[in-house]
């Protein structure tokens, strides 16, 4: 009930009772089903996958996936990392339903020293591009189609740098037909020896006044080691800012970032004054969502020893956040398993609803830096699931995805489109690993895709809303974040026992469609101009 | 029997026979060592700043007495700190270079106290090593560079074994132990923040370590602070009120007084760290004789960390509530520090005790009026500050806790009268003849 009701108020743009309507939900999903432990088997082996996320110091941090689907067929395939090694795209070849299988193919992408990749259809042709971080220069890579690509940075004036890439993240301001593309740097390379205090710019490349392609860089000084950067509409204002994790360890003077990027104007960062909190951690990954109903989005962030997860505070006239990583049980400080009591390392971080029981999860990636003494060796990857009163418990173990590699980026995706969420993780110095969710009695779901014709193609910055029984599931549409690692393609909704839902887009320049109803354990996708329909995996 | 006279003036003509003759001098081995060290200390989790104030002093001592095996106007603290045993002798008539010594004594003890620090910390350290081996032995006969070297070696290993028995030898989980019982009751302590790990107290046992100086953990311990109490006429509530009106009427100078001394670990080279910072920046300016400045090393890092044992038993012994919580409870619940509540008891303030060993020390060495600027963090855009004198950086470093809202001001003030007394014990060491 209050989720419905808190729906009708946030179109009611009455924003600042989201906090009451937070603690009601919770109170209502007190009362609601009980939490259901999802199954996974490692099809590593058989899946075909193999590439190591390879290299010493200048690879300590990034290992990225891009997950989105390069050939058309509906199932997500990867781009993955490979470090010093060389990139590797792997086409999807599963059944739906079916077991994992993945063919390496020639992309034309296949680079070394490659940290982290995101899938984004930058030029609006329809066909999903691939930004490719390096630690060199990170490059654009235009789809060609049928999973081939070729190097656009000359073509489309980008400037990739030459530095140690590791974030990136894109929106389309207002007016814009190509995306403003920001690209998050980590340490000088140069300073191998005395790192400390030798973080290099961050910058933003917006589309070029005349013609295609893009303008100058835009230095988003000061840079503290960025490790995770993401575009979001924290406040709901329909114009994103950009959070900026950085990594404590090597910054002087350095902080959390908020960048407030508004049409036509040069990036400022949000201040103490304006609201926004000195906060310092070593920050890795960046996974958002509406965890709790209230319209808006709450942020984790993964850093060593305990993570953080920060909820808006005050409503949205100020971004200030509070703590509430021990309240929601998510601090992950530790091991959860193993012997190793040592604090933990985080990395990606990514909210998914993999139970189907209409609750965000949130999945962690673990593992140490390397050789950190005071941190844990064996550190296992985590699996929160979000119980009916909105804290989260660790299952892991339980879901059968306890290992102790050293994990960095990550992806959490339908891989075999059977409507339950896999888990793909990239590791340093050891293949990756794939769990399949082999579970057998999961809720109801939903996987939507958006769609336009022309710019933006994949609705970034849309707001997706399911409702059932009430209750509103909402899903911001964006690209960056996590470790190194994004992903592109159908978004996953779980529905519990709930066998109808509705659906309903709040597109980037703020209309709304209606609440069409939709049959459950279905594919849609949604097109602003055309509505919604429903789409058969192949 | 005949050759005694003969024998004892060759003895003292060759019985500590060396040579300078190094292209490093003992001063540039100091500084550059200190300044790695004062960058590890931040960038090694272990190094909360109790443990950083022992090892301050386990690596002052260890190159003082490097340096003071060399030169006959040195006194060792063999027998004058608790459990120092005599250092090992230099090979008689032999010759060694003073600078070799001190750097191979410097880099075998940072590998010794940093052996926990990450990959980037430790490839500064083999980088440093490398290049402070080959500079110190450009010139330097090959046979002397061993000796020296090894003798170094002798020095460093000496002083790592004694500290291996001190009780703070090993740190697991950065400090915070796995399993407390909290006291119960309102006037204690209590977690303050959303982060696990910190839910139970930093290092609640380091008073039971080995002191340095000092006679016992609890030679300098203080009065009880005010008696708890949420009545607005008593002391615990005035003070209390006290923190909160000066955060929420902060000036712009109180504000950067709390973070300039803020030395948060892991961001900074930590509260003991900061000392040791000053003690460098003085010896630059001043172009202090490496003895000199390897005295002064030596005497902060011994107060700072008496301080820090002294500090954590009273402590323990009181497990004092964070201004924090009581505010939130009695006065306001919105109420919010400047500065991040640290994880441990209140009384006394650890900054207030280490702060006065330390400026004890110094004020006995450099005088009551000794004037400097303090550009500790000038690399993390916090100006630089001036002092007239080392009480006055402590005056100002104690009541800068008050600012930021995380001690009353007993805390302050007692802590820094319990640095007073536990740094008499620094000053009062035999160090030069």
């Amino acid at each position: 009930m209050y989720w419905e009701i808190c729906g009708k108020i946030k179109d009611a743009e009455m924003k600042h009772f989201f906090t009451f309507c937070a603690l009601m939900i919770f109170a209502e999903q007190a009362q609601a089903s009980s939490l259901t432990i999802p199954k996974f088997a490692d099809e590593t082996q058989s899946s075909g996958l193999h590439s190591v996320y390879a290299g010493e110091w200048r690879y300590m941090v990034g290992g990225g996936v891009a997950t989105f689907d390069c050939n058309g067929d509906g199932f997500p395939d990867v781009f993955i990392a490979g470090g010093e090694n060389k990139a590797k795209l792997y086409i999807n070849k599963s059944k739906r339903g079916g077991a994992l299988k993945f063919v390496e193919t020639q992309s034309g992408a296949e680079f070394a020293h490659v940290t982290g990749a995101f899938p984004i259809d930058i030029n609006g042709d329809g066909i999903t591009d691939l930004v490719v971080l390096r630690s060199g220069e990170s490059k654009v890579m235009k789809g060609l189609g049928n999973c081939k690509f070729a190097e656009a940075n000359k073509e489309w004036n980008i400037d990739g740098g030459d530095a140690w890439g590791l974030a990136f993240s894109a929106t389309w301001e207002i007016g814009n037909t190509w995306p403003t593309l920001a690209f998050g740097t980590y340490i000088d390379r140069n300073f191998e020896n005395s790192p400390w205090g030798h973080c290099t710019d961050n910058w933003l490349l917006r589309p070029s006044a005349v013609g295609a392609g893009y303008g100058p860089r835009i230095a988003l000084t000061p840079s503290y080691c960025t490790q995770s950067m993401l575009f979001t509409d924290w406040n709901r204002s329909g114009t994103p800012s950009l959070r900026v994790s950085n990594d404590r360890e090597y910054y002087e003077g350095g902080q959390e970032q908020l960048w407030k990027v508004l049409p036509g104007q040069a990036p400022t960062v949000y201040t103490q004054a304006e609201g926004w909190k000195f906060t310092r951690l070593w920050g890795m990954g960046i996974a958002s969502a509406d965890i709790d109903g209230s319209g808006y989005p709450a942020y984790f962030l993964t850093s060593m020893a305990d993570q953080r997860m920060q909820i808006l505070a005050g409503g949205p006239g100020k971004p200030a956040y509070n703590e509430a990583e021990f309240s929601l049980g998510t601090t992950a400080h530790r091991p959860y398993a193993g012997k190793d009591q040592r604090p933990s390392t985080g990395w990606h971080a990514q909210f998914e609803d993999v139970n189907n029981d209409g609750r965000y999860d949130l999945f962690i990636a673990k593992g140490n830096v390397d050789r950190m003494p005071d941190f844990a060796q064996k550190d296992p990857s985590n699996l929160l699931l979000q119980n009916e009163d909105g804290k989260f418990s660790e299952v892991g173990d339980k879901a059968n995805m306890l290992n102790f590699d050293e994990a960095r980026g990550a992806s959490v995706a339908d891989f075999n489109l059977d409507g339950k969420l896999d888990v793909l993780i990239i590791n340093r110095h050891t293949n990756v690993r794939l769990f399949r969710n082999v579970s057998e009695k999961l809720g109801h779901w939903l996987n939507l895709r958006l769609e336009n014709a022309g710019s933006n193609h994949s609705g970034i910055g849309a707001w997706i809303e399911v409702m059932h029984k009430g209750k509103v599931m909402r899903r911001e549409i964006t690209v960056g974040g996590g470790h190194a690692s994004g992903q592109l393609g159908f978004w996953h909704f779980g529905l519990g026992d709930d066998d109808t839902g509705e659906v309903r887009v709040v597109w980037p320049d703020g209309t709304k469609s209606d609440w069409p109803d939709v049959k459950v354990d279905r594919f849609y996708v949604v097109d602003q101009a055309k509505g919604l329909t429903e789409w058969l995996p192949h | 029997m005949k050759c005694r006279g003969f024998c004892i003036f060759l003895f003292l003509v060759l019985g500590v026979q060396s040579v300078q003759a190094s292209a490093l001098s003992q001063e540039q081995v100091l500084s550059t060592w200190y300044g790695l060290i004062l960058k590890l200390v931040r960038h090694t989790a272990t190094y909360s700043p109790p443990l950083a104030s022992r090892n301050f002093a386990y690596l002052g001592v260890a190159s003082f007495e490097a340096m003071a095996s060399g030169d006959d106007h040195m006194v060792s603290l063999a027998g004058q700190l608790h459990e120092l045993k005599p250092l090992p002798p230099r090979e008689t008539g032999k010759v060694y270079d003073e600078s070799l010594v001190l750097n191979a004594t410097m880099a075998q003890s940072v590998e010794n106290f940093f052996g926990n620090t990450g990959p980037s910390g430790q490839n500064a350290l083999r980088a440093t090593s490398t290049t402070m081996s080959a500079q110190a032995a450009q010139a330097v006969p090959a046979d002397v560079t061993s000796r020296s070297v090894a003798y170094g070696k002798m020095i460093a290993t000496h002083i790592f074994n004694w500290s291996k028995n001190d009780g703070g030898a090993t740190i697991t989980n950065t400090g915070f132990p796995l399993k407390y019982e909290l006291r119960q009751g309102p006037g204690f302590w209590q977690p303050t923040n959303q982060q696990a790990l910190q839910h139970m107290p930093l290092l609640p046992n380091w008073e039971k370590n080995r002191p340095f100086a000092m006679p016992a953990a609890a030679t300098c311990d203080l009065p009880a602070p005010p008696d708890y109490s949420e009545d607005k006429t008593s002391e615990f509530y005035k003070q209390a009120l006290e923190v909160r009106d000066v955060v929420i009427a902060i000036t712009p100078d109180q504000k950067a007084i709390a973070r300039f001394w803020s030395d948060d670990p892991m961001l900074s080279p930590t509260p003991p760290g900061h000392w040791v910072s000053i003690v460098m920046q003085i010896s630059s300016r001043n172009h202090l004789p490496a003895a000199k400045t390897a005295e002064a090393l030596a005497r902060v890092g011994i107060a700072v960390a008496d301080a820090f044992i002294g500090c954590w038993h009273t402590k323990f012994e009181y497990d004092l509530v964070r201004p924090v919580t009581y505010i939130k409870k009695a006065i306001d619940p919105k109420w919010e520090t400047l500065l991040i509540t640290p994880p441990f008891p209140e009384y006394p303030s650890g900054h207030s005790s280490q702060s006065g060993a330390a400026a004890s020390v110094l004020t006995a060495m450099f005088g009551e009026h000794f004037a400097f600027d303090d550009a500790t963090h000038v690399n993390d855009n916090i100006p630089a500050r001036h002092f007239e004198s080392f009480n006055q950086a402590a005056d100002e470093a104690a009541v800068s806790r008050l600012y930021g809202g995380i001690h009353f001001r007993a805390a302050i003030e007692r802590g820094l009268e319990q640095g007073q007394c536990i740094g008499k014990y620094a000053v009062k060491l035999k160090m030069l003849k």
